[in-house]
């Protein structure tokens, strides 16, 4: 499903050249469960968003379900984007001014689903994760556990084949980390939803069925 | 403390660069227009108070009622000024003037000048036009005394002393130079190059109360005098009309005093030049007035959005122990250095602007006059009010609070919002207002410019007549009528686009009389003007002979033309005017009536004209030209006028832009609103550019989760534009009726104007929701296209 070939990143700081990525090449199959792990700065949210297509490498290529990524048009590959993937952050990156119905609605409104169907399936998944309650709720008024666990419906909500989740628990404590480690598993599981994420905890990369190392902007096997 | 306060603002305006930039120059954009219309408004306001009796010169003019209809005239008989004098001890001198354009020759040298004044012996001694040399007291104390100008004097004697040389007037007449003034200042209603004295005037042996050309100002003992003075004249000009003049019924003669510091402003009779309506110079201060609150609104708006980022510095400053005082003048200072840096940069802009501004506005400001103490404190002045102004919202809001609140989670803004949206509306209303306002000037005055007026006013070229071209008018006439290009050749006492001479016309049968227009033709004036002629025929060759000057003045008989108001004002249908008797002096018949054509300006409506054929008095000439080249018909004319006219040079002006001319007040009008409505706009939007910044930067991170929820650019504009978008809505809505209401009350004052058309206010209206979304989408577009990873990143 994703395969990343060569893929370097630096930034010009002080006219020197800092990599943040080095020759990163990587692969990863449809249905994996990938956890990424290193040490702060080793450049761990640079991949996952050079892979969710928020960022572009400095060299390297990426083909993502066959398509080469970089080489597509700026809309083509919002598209794919927007059929294919959704993110979880460490900072849920709510939108604090709408309710919980509202936020899971949002990137629906944005793939121009019809407002019939936007309800139905904004009810399906209050239903499935039973949050219904919290519907008209606003973020400030929910803990940081349901908080995450609205920001992993919202990045469900469009069905997207790949879950990108940086630090989704790094905010929570861990019986509420577990939660949301689990429900990654079993998304994994029954649905065969791909799922990548950083994390710092051993416990929680353990939940996936595949761990990377990156040790200053390299993979370490 | 100050200069603690100061240097902290001063570091904190280099700290916030592009703040400190926009609010400067928006304040500085303000201020300049502030400046701009503060001196229009302070030249129009000193006319004529530089005279040191000012207090105590009043102007005389005329109201006067021989018919049925009310005539009012600045312009008085030779009887007035004497007569008050003698009779009024409240009077202690009098000054009558002429104003003459007369044709000087000094040796070779020869000018034909338009300011040329005839005035009397007092007139150096009651108005303070300073004499450089010469006795004030005596200058003017003889006939063919002549006072000119220093710049006159350059002209005519170059380095030479003029006193005591000789200057010949309008061809024959000697006068001798005994005074040398200086140049006449700008803010005078009356000015002149040259002041000959009242007495070398034929018209000055005999005192009359009618033909009436000249204006009359009396000099008071005591400026409270001017109502019982009045009270008197009123009583005395009954007795006299009924004595002298043997008015009956309605009829009535009386004379009005003015101060002469209320001439210029709120009279509604011109002198020598048009007065200007007072009514201009409040709309200019209210519109100076709102520029200057756009623009402190700008700082205001900017100030408080700005200050999310400075809660931590204010936050420490209290736990340090600032009390709510110091936190004010803080950041006063702050309001107060930043608006002594744009008064800086004002004064910069309008010693640029000034010489454009002078051409719009028809003055003649020099950059200088910026840096006299006098500006300089109203500007000081300025600066504390606008700084209190556009300071004291933001310091109040950021001096209060809680320290606890504000070190956790900034200051509250629910409060400021709304206020904020509510300054945004008021620019906006301002702006839509100003843009509505100076499109329906501008449409009346092409109205005025390009309507038909009855007359043919383009390509026709108006050439003088005085007494000496009079003697040979026929045969110039028809030279100039042989030239090529020329279609026709008329002439007229004067031109029509402005016919002043008043006059009474009485039928024969039935006795009526009624108070009317005059003018007097040669036989060609309706072919020249295409006048249209709905009944009757042109003048004939019988008309001709009998109106001929060889007759002798007694043995003439008029033939008459009217206009339909004239025939309507009768009682007669045009056709059955046609062969009446008339009488306006002589007895003639009733040749024609002509439709009506608009000989006043367009403020008032088309009254009685009666046309009668007299070329004894024919002042001017017009010459219809009909070729495309203008240039080499002039050349012709110029050709033909040097070899039958040696008295005086080839000078000649365009009928249409004398017409012009007469709009001026309005034109400058249009101008002044046109540039400060686009200033007023350019305002606004700087400051919705500077909001939709701030707004831009509080929204990055909301900006940035839709963007990786999948939203485009075009869904990110139309988010931010919302909120602003709704905001100008509203000020369209306001504005609208309030524009409404005062361009139809501006309109009202024309006689002939324009419908208000809807389209206008569709147009503002979307003209100022595009200029607003565009400004904030030069903002928006920029976060929309930004990586959303960057604004997430900077939470
Ligand atoms: N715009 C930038 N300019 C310069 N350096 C940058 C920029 N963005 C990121 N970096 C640097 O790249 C490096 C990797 O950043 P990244 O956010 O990928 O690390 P990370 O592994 O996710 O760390 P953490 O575990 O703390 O989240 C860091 O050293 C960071 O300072
Ligand atoms: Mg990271």
């Amino acid at each position: 499903m994703i395969q990343l070939q060569n893929i370097f990143k630096w930034y010009n700081t002080a006219n020197r050249p800092t990599f943040i990525l080095k020759d990163v090449s990587l692969t990863i199959d449809e249905g994996a469960f990938l956890s990424i792990m290193g040490p702060s700065g080793s450049g761990k949210t640079t991949l996952l968003n050079i892979m969710g297509m928020l960022d572009q490498p400095s060299e390297g290529s990426y083909h993502f379900m066959g398509q080469d990524v970089f080489n597509l048009k700026e809309k083509q590959r919002k598209e794919l984007y927007k059929q294919y993937i959704g993110f979880v952050f460490q900072a849920y990156h709510l939108l604090d001014e709408l309710t919980v119905y509202e936020n899971i609605e949002t990137p629906l409104l944005y793939q121009g689903v019809k407002s019939a169907e936007r309800k139905a399936m904004v009810g399906d998944m209050l239903d499935r994760f039973r949050i219904v309650g919290k519907k008209d709720l606003f973020p400030s008024q929910l803990s940081g556990g349901q908080q995450q666990l609205v920001g992993v419906v919202r990045a469900l909500i469009s069905k997207p084949k790949l879950i990108l989740a940086d630090e989704p628990t790094g905010n929570l404590n861990s019986t509420q980390g577990e939660e949301i480690m689990q429900l990654f598993q079993q998304l994994n599981k029954e649905e065969g939803v791909t799922i990548v994420q950083v994390t710092h905890s051993e416990k929680n990369a353990a939940f996936g069925n595949r761990i990377i190392q990156l040790l200053d902007g390299q993979v370490q096997d | 403390m100050i200069r603690n306060y100061l240097k902290i603002a001063l570091r904190n305006l280099q700290k916030n660069k592009r703040y400190a930039f926009i609010n400067l120059i928006g304040l500085a954009v303000g201020i300049m227009g502030c400046l701009l219309i503060g001196l229009y408004i302070w030249h129009e306001w000193s006319y004529d108070r530089f005279h040191e009796k000012a207090d105590r010169i009043v102007r005389v003019t005329w109201e006067f009622n021989f018919g049925d209809v009310l005539n009012e005239t600045a312009l008085t008989g030779t009887r007035v000024g004497p007569e008050f004098n003698r009779r009024f001890p409240e009077t202690e001198a009098f000054v009558r003037l002429l104003k003459y354009p007369r044709v000087l020759a000094v040796a070779d040298k020869m000018f034909e000048e338009k300011n040329f004044l005839y005035a009397d012996s007092a007139f150096f001694t009651v108005f303070s036009f300073p004499l450089l040399e010469g006795n004030p007291a005596t200058v003017l104390d003889a006939p063919h005394k002549l006072v000119i100008t220093q710049s006159m004097a350059k002209k005519y004697f170059g380095s030479q002393n003029p006193i005591g040389e000789s200057i010949t007037v309008g061809g024959d007449k000697e006068f001798v130079v005994s005074g040398i003034a200086a140049d006449a200042s700008d803010n005078s209603q009356i000015k002149f190059d040259f002041v000959g004295s009242f007495t070398s005037l034929n018209a000055s042996k005999e005192e009359k109360w009618s033909e009436a050309n000249y204006l009359t100002y009396l000099l008071l003992r005591d400026e409270e005098a001017i109502e019982t003075l009045q009270a008197k004249i009123t009583a005395y000009m009954q007795e006299v009309g009924k004595d002298e003049m043997q008015l009956t019924g309605n009829s009535y003669t009386t004379y009005q005093l003015e101060p002469l510091t209320k001439v210029h402003l709120y009279s509604q009779l011109d002198g020598f030049e048009p007065n200007t309506n007072v009514v201009y110079l409040y709309v200019l201060t209210a519109v100076a007035l709102l520029i200057l609150l756009i623009a402190c609104v700008n700082y205001t708006n900017l100030s408080t959005a700005q200050s999310a980022g400075r809660s931590a510095e204010i936050g420490m400053r209290k736990v340090m122990g600032a009390g709510r005082r110091e936190i004010f003048l803080q950041f006063i200072s702050e309001a107060f250095l930043l608006v002594l840096m744009a008064v800086g940069v004002a004064v910069g802009f309008t010693i640029l602007v000034l010489p454009w501004f002078n051409q719009l506005a028809g003055k003649e400001f020099q950059p200088d006059l910026l840096l006299s103490p006098f500006i300089f404190l109203m500007l000081l002045g300025l600066s504390v009010v606008v700084a209190f102004i556009a300071g004291t919202y933001p310091a109040v809001v950021l001096s209060g609070g809680k320290v606890s609140k504000i070190l956790k989670s900034g200051f509250s803004f629910t409060g400021s919002t709304s206020l904020r949206k509510g300054l945004i509306v008021f620019q906006f209303v301002v702006s839509i207002f100003m843009i509505i306002a100076t499109v329906v000037i501008l449409q009346q005055l092409s109205f005025i410019k390009n309507k038909d007026l009855g007359y043919s006013r383009e390509q026709v070229v108006v050439l003088p007549v005085d007494a000496q071209i009079r003697e040979q008018y026929d045969l110039l006439k028809n030279a100039l009528r042989q030239a090529p290009g020329v279609a026709e050749v008329g002439g007229a006492y004067e031109e029509p686009t402005h016919i002043g001479w008043g006059d009474g016309l009485s039928t024969t049968e039935g006795n009526k009389r009624i108070t009317i227009n005059a003018l007097p033709a040669d036989e060609h004036i309706v072919e020249t003007l295409d006048l249209e002629i709905v009944a009757g025929s042109n003048f004939t060759r019988s008309d001709i002979q009998l109106a001929d000057p060889a007759r002798g003045g007694d043995n003439i008989t008029y033939t008459y033309m009217l206009n339909e108001a004239a025939a309507s004002a009768l009682g007669w249908t045009p056709e059955e005017a046609i062969g009446k008797k008339v009488a306006k002096g002589r007895e003639g018949i009733v040749r024609a009536v002509v439709k009506d054509f608009h000989f006043r300006s367009l403020h008032e409506p088309i009254g009685p004209l009666v046309i009668f054929m007299d070329k004894r008095l024919v002042g001017a000439m017009f010459v219809k030209l009909s070729g495309r080249d203008i240039a080499s018909s002039l050349a012709q004319l110029e050709k033909i006028w040097e070899q039958r006219v040696n008295h005086r040079p080839f000078e000649y002006q365009f009928l249409d832009e004398n017409y012009q001319a007469m709009y001026k007040a309005e034109q400058r009008i249009a101008g002044v609103f046109t540039a400060f409505s686009v200033v007023a706009i350019l305002l606004a939007c700087l400051g919705l550019f500077a909001l939709t910044a701030f707004a831009m930067v509080r929204r990055s991170k909301e900006i940035g989760i839709r963007k990786i929820l999948g939203a485009s650019v075009q869904d990110i504009l139309a988010l931010v534009s919302k909120d602003f978008v709704q905001l100008v809505l509203i000020a369209i809505l306001i504005a609208i009726p309030l524009s409404f209401l005062a361009v139809s009350q501006w309109l009202e004052g024309f006689t002939y104007r324009i419908e208000i058309e809807w389209w206008v206010f569709l147009a503002a209206s979307v003209l100022s929701l595009l200029i607003a979304f565009l400004t904030i989408c030069l903002q928006a577009i920029k976060t929309a296209y930004h990586n959303p990873v960057k604004n997430l990143r900077s939470e």
